[in-house]
């Protein structure tokens, strides 16, 4: 499968012919300072490309360009271009909103954050230009772009090219004279720069009186002058002409085409029309398209007379059309064939033997081909579910006809995938009951090409069955279903089986059945390991270690997280396991150990790193504040933590608002935490599940802080009976704990350190404070043949962070001055520009000077490094 | 506003080959005297109408006019009645 990221569309269009200068222009574009949004709005042909490369080429800093197309309509695949321009234009600024982008769940606001955060203390400025913005423009993508706008950072410049004014608050950006606008009117030639065209670049050597008339009779619409040059080149009788054309009340392109087409040679002509059914160009398709050879050395020739072509790389490889004249072009050759089917074969067919299975299934549909469209996408399916690609499969759901797809099981079940992973589940019931129906009736009227994918149907719609029955929240349903899965599903299938042990591995888990649970999880890993998917297999360590974490069994959890490391290096999903191991660190009270993980996987940035992984990450991080008593630093991790939250089908048993209302209670806001009591709608005498535990548990806390001691005693009784029914040991250590101290009675807490002893808790204990310290200490004298109690007390008298760190600042060839290391501390926060300029009371233009220093000394060039960089030298420790 | 099919006459400025008929999904395309041009024809819904639109727009023809009509295509195909 040919990767859907087209390099043509991030390239910066190179302007080689010599342009008509525009001073008049240039003048209102220089501006930068406050403009936010610059939109050239006009009509086809009116240069709006050309200016605006021109213009981020002159102009200093730098430039992000994305030329959009009518596939950019889909939200994700536009932000996935722009994001990526950015990450091109300034390395660091794009990466970490497009692995939250990639996960398909985080809202379009969270990631825009993450990238307006970078961008905002950059020290260079940066056009971002979305060419022909009218391909793209629409409700998918609108609230992204309105966001963006209203949160630009002064030192970014949207600039915008379009056929139709965009769907943003132009009127409020026009009326705070933070737009600047050019339209056709400021677009067309003028009669000087008409001349300055025709004469001076062209070489026409017309009158005034002719470039006059020409002027009138195309309005200075570019594209129609660009036509009469080609049209006048080589003529005597440029006048008459001129005239001619002047006289005549066709449509200009029309007009002129038809005269520079009948002035070209006839294999050029021929060239022209055929090879216009292409989107893009390049030898060997036009050869294929044509039947011809020398396509190469063509483009190469039309390129230089200057014939409507316009390149898309540096190396004269890929060309397209204008697009005003790919449209006319296709009309005449419309008109003179007819049927152009053949012709769109031929294209269908070089794509498909260049593995672009994108723009074979499109050739094919124009050909009228729907059912080779259909074997194509059949075939493709398996690769495209193993790169995520099923958004593009999807959208061939719309293209190809229904009748089509139902004699085709594979597709059919292949469809029905894709639906269910873009969240589409209206009919897809339906969907599953017809593939059944046909695939019990007679084989003959089957179509199928991938042979080898028939047999595993039986198994697949079973697990799609089992799918369905989860997202409609039935656990019953979906363990039943997802056991048939595993019983049709034939010997290799090991997808099937994966899938199908996971879904009921998942529905297990939601009905608090964790030994089950962790069999359905332990299956899906080993089958996933099989077939090479390793992403999702540390993505079911992660689960794995959380429910043995649960179950009181931390030594265990550690071995997954280690043996899902031991699969290879630098993995999606390794730095996920270094925040496991982390929180397993901190259990143990190691808190180096715990910050030293955190590191690592912050180090292997975000390619490394699951879609929760931002904010596991910093609720792991939350907690180490916690530890090292810096419980303002936990509440910030904690708020950053759900503004890049992204959820995934397990459920959330450990909420964020939770962790935040135990963090109030140990700061002491026991109001604060009681207005989450409410907005849950917790009590003490809820019935009790498991997916709540661990709100209920907080709550117990709460109620113990508010010495409502009888209320917390009775909860807890109740908790530890539930969790101890379902074999959560490591909740029922945590429970006996606060019993202990509600009680204030040492026998549950004799009790927890049992159960704890051989799996090496100690935080859990610890962190209660001096009243839990004095019980142990008493423990220790009435048990002195007992180690555990004195090790714990050993911990909490043991400064949490050991030998001063060494600092690093000598490594530095020049070191940071101290204003400099203020903004550094910020920039590892979350606060964006002008929040940290607000902080440290100076201008953004003073931060940014800052930043440009502290990035010249780190030797970096954005913010993530930089704070990287800061950790490794120690520069952040205060 | 109607979601269903109906006749629909757009009116520009310039004179538009009858080749661009096929452009446009089959609509008439006609020239009047006046140098204008009339496309005409049934549209399924109102989206397809926005789709011959922004089509206009991409050809960068001056639109003058869009009206809907009655449904009999003989009383509007004439070019004498256009102008």
């Amino acid at each position: 499968m040919h990767s859907p990221l087209l390099e043509s569309k991030l390239y910066l269009p190179r302007n080689r012919q010599a342009l008509v200068p525009r001073a008049r222009l240039a003048e209102r574009l220089r501006r930068r300072d406050g403009i936010r949004l610059t939109l050239v709005s006009a009509p086809a042909g009116f240069g709006k490309t050309t200016l605006l490369s021109a213009l981020v080429t002159e102009r200093p800093g730098r430039t992000a360009w994305v030329s959009l197309e009518e596939s950019d309509r889909h939200a994700t695949t536009f932000w996935t271009y722009l994001l990526t321009a950015l990450e091109r234009a300034a390395p660091g600024v794009g990466e970490g909103g497009l692995g939250l982008l990639q996960s398909g769940q985080a809202p379009i606001e969270s990631v825009l954050a993450v990238v307006l955060n970078e961008l905002s203390v950059l020290p260079d400025d940066v056009d971002l230009v979305l060419d022909d913005y009218h391909l793209a423009d629409g409700p998918e993508i609108q609230p992204g772009m309105a966001f963006l706008v209203e949160h630009l950072p002064p030192q970014v410049q949207l600039l915008i090219s379009t056929r139709a004014d965009p769907a943003l608050p132009l009127a409020r950006l026009r009326a705070r004279g933070e737009l600047v606008e050019i339209r056709a009117a400021d677009l067309r030639f003028t009669a000087d720069e008409a001349t300055a065209y025709l004469n001076d670049l062209t070489g026409l050597d017309l009158d005034a009186a002719d470039i006059a008339t020409l002027e009138g009779r195309t309005e200075g619409w570019i594209a129609a002058l660009r036509l009469a040059a080609l049209s006048l080149q080589g003529r005597d009788d440029a006048t008459a002409f001129i005239e001619g054309f002047a006289g005549d009340d066709r449509y200009v392109v029309d007009y002129l085409l038809d005269e520079v087409l009948d002035r070209q040679a006839d294999d050029v002509r021929r060239f022209l029309l055929e090879t216009s059914i292409a989107d893009r160009l390049t030898g060997p398709l036009c050869d294929a398209v044509t039947g011809r050879s020398g396509g190469k050395a063509m483009l190469e020739t039309l390129e230089r007379q200057n014939l409507f072509l316009v390149p898309l790389d540096d190396h004269r490889r890929w060309y397209r059309y204008h697009h005003l004249f790919g449209d006319v072009l296709r009309t005449h050759l419309r008109e003179e064939r007819g049927d152009l089917g053949e012709l769109h074969r031929r294209a269908s067919r070089w794509y498909e033997e260049a593995g672009e299975t994108v723009a074979a299934v499109r050739h094919a549909l124009a050909a009228g081909d729907a059912d080779h469209a259909a074997d194509l996408v059949e075939l493709a399916v398996p690769a495209l579910q193993r790169e995520r690609l099923e958004p593009t499969l999807r959208r061939w759901l719309d293209d190809i006809p229904n009748d089509v797809v139902q004699k085709r099981p594979v597709l059919a079940v292949g469809f029905i995938g894709a639906l269910m992973s873009c969240n589409e589940f209206d009919g897809v019931g339906q969907r599953i009951d017809d593939v059944e129906r046909v695939l019990a009736g007679p084989a003959d009227v089957l179509a199928v090409v991938d042979r080898g994918e028939l047999a595993k149907l039986p198994g697949a719609i079973e697990t799609y069955r089992a799918a369905l029955a989860l997202a409609g929240g039935d656990p019953a349903a979906t363990i039943e279903h997802a056991g048939r899965a595993i019983d049709r599903a034939v010997d290799g299938d090991h997808l099937t089986s994966a899938a199908a042990s996971a879904l009921a591995g998942l529905a297990n888990w939601a009905a608090g059945d964790l030994e089950a649970a962790h069999a359905g999880y332990t299956t899906a890993a080993r089958d996933l390991q099989r077939i090479g998917y390793i992403a999702d297999v540390l993505g079911c360590s992660i689960t794995l270690a959380d429910i043995e974490t649960t179950q009181g069994r931390l030594r265990q959890a550690q071995t997954t997280f280690e043996r899902a490391l031991d699969l290879g290096e630098g993995l999606r999903g390794t730095a996920d396991m270094y925040v496991g191991l982390s929180r397993l660190a901190l259990e143990r009270n190691d808190l180096d150990a715990a910050s030293n993980y955190l590191r690592r996987a912050e180090d292997l940035g975000p390619a490394a790193g699951l879609p929760q992984n931002p904010y596991r990450w910093r609720v792991a991080m939350a907690r180490l504040r916690e530890a090292e008593g810096d419980l303002v630093g936990a509440r910030d991790q904690l708020d950053a933590a759900e503004r890049v939250y992204v959820g995934d089908f397990a459920p959330n048993v450990r909420p964020i608002a939770a962790h935040r209302a135990r963090v109030m209670v140990a700061q002491g806001h026991l109001s604060a935490a009681r207005d989450w009591v409410r907005q849950q709608g917790l009590s003490a005498n809820d019935g009790l599940s498991y997916l709540r535990e661990f709100e209920h548990m907080t709550l117990a806390r709460i109620l113990l802080a508010e010495r409502a001691r009888g209320e917390a005693i009775r909860l807890l009784e109740r908790l530890q009976a539930a969790a101890w029914a379902g074999g959560r040991i490591g909740t029922v250590i945590e429970i006996l704990v606060l019993r202990a101290l509600a009680q204030d009675d040492v026998a549950p807490l004799e009790r927890s350190l049992t159960l704890a002893e051989p799996e090496g808790y100690v935080r859990v204990f610890i962190a209660e404070g001096p009243p839990m310290t004095s019980m142990l200490a008493s423990l220790a004298q009435r048990r002195p043949d007992w180690p555990y109690p004195r090790r714990l007390l050993d911990a909490v008298r043991r400064p949490t962070s050991q030998a001063p760190k060494p600092t690093g600042e000598q490594v530095l060839v020049e070191p940071l001055s101290d204003r400099e290391l203020d903004v550094l501390r910020l920039l590892a926060g979350e606060l964006d520009g002008p929040s940290i300029a607000r902080q440290l009371v100076v201008s953004l233009n003073t931060v940014r000077t800052h930043t440009k220093h502290i990035y010249a000394k780190l030797g970096v060039t954005n913010r993530r490094s930089a704070v990287r960089r800061a950790h490794q030298l120690n520069l952040l420790t205060r | 506003m109607s979601h269903d099919s109906a006749w629909y006459e757009i009116r520009l400025q310039g004179q538009l080959h009858p080749r661009w008929a096929s452009w446009f999904d089959g609509l008439t395309v006609t020239s009047a005297a006046d140098g204008t041009t009339v496309i005409h024809g049934r549209v399924a819904d109102q989206a397809a109408l926005h789709g011959v639109l922004q089509k206009l727009r991409d050809l960068g023809l001056p639109l003058l006019s869009v009206a809907r009509i009655d449904s009999d295509p003989a009383k509007h195909s004439t070019p004498g009645e256009l102008s």
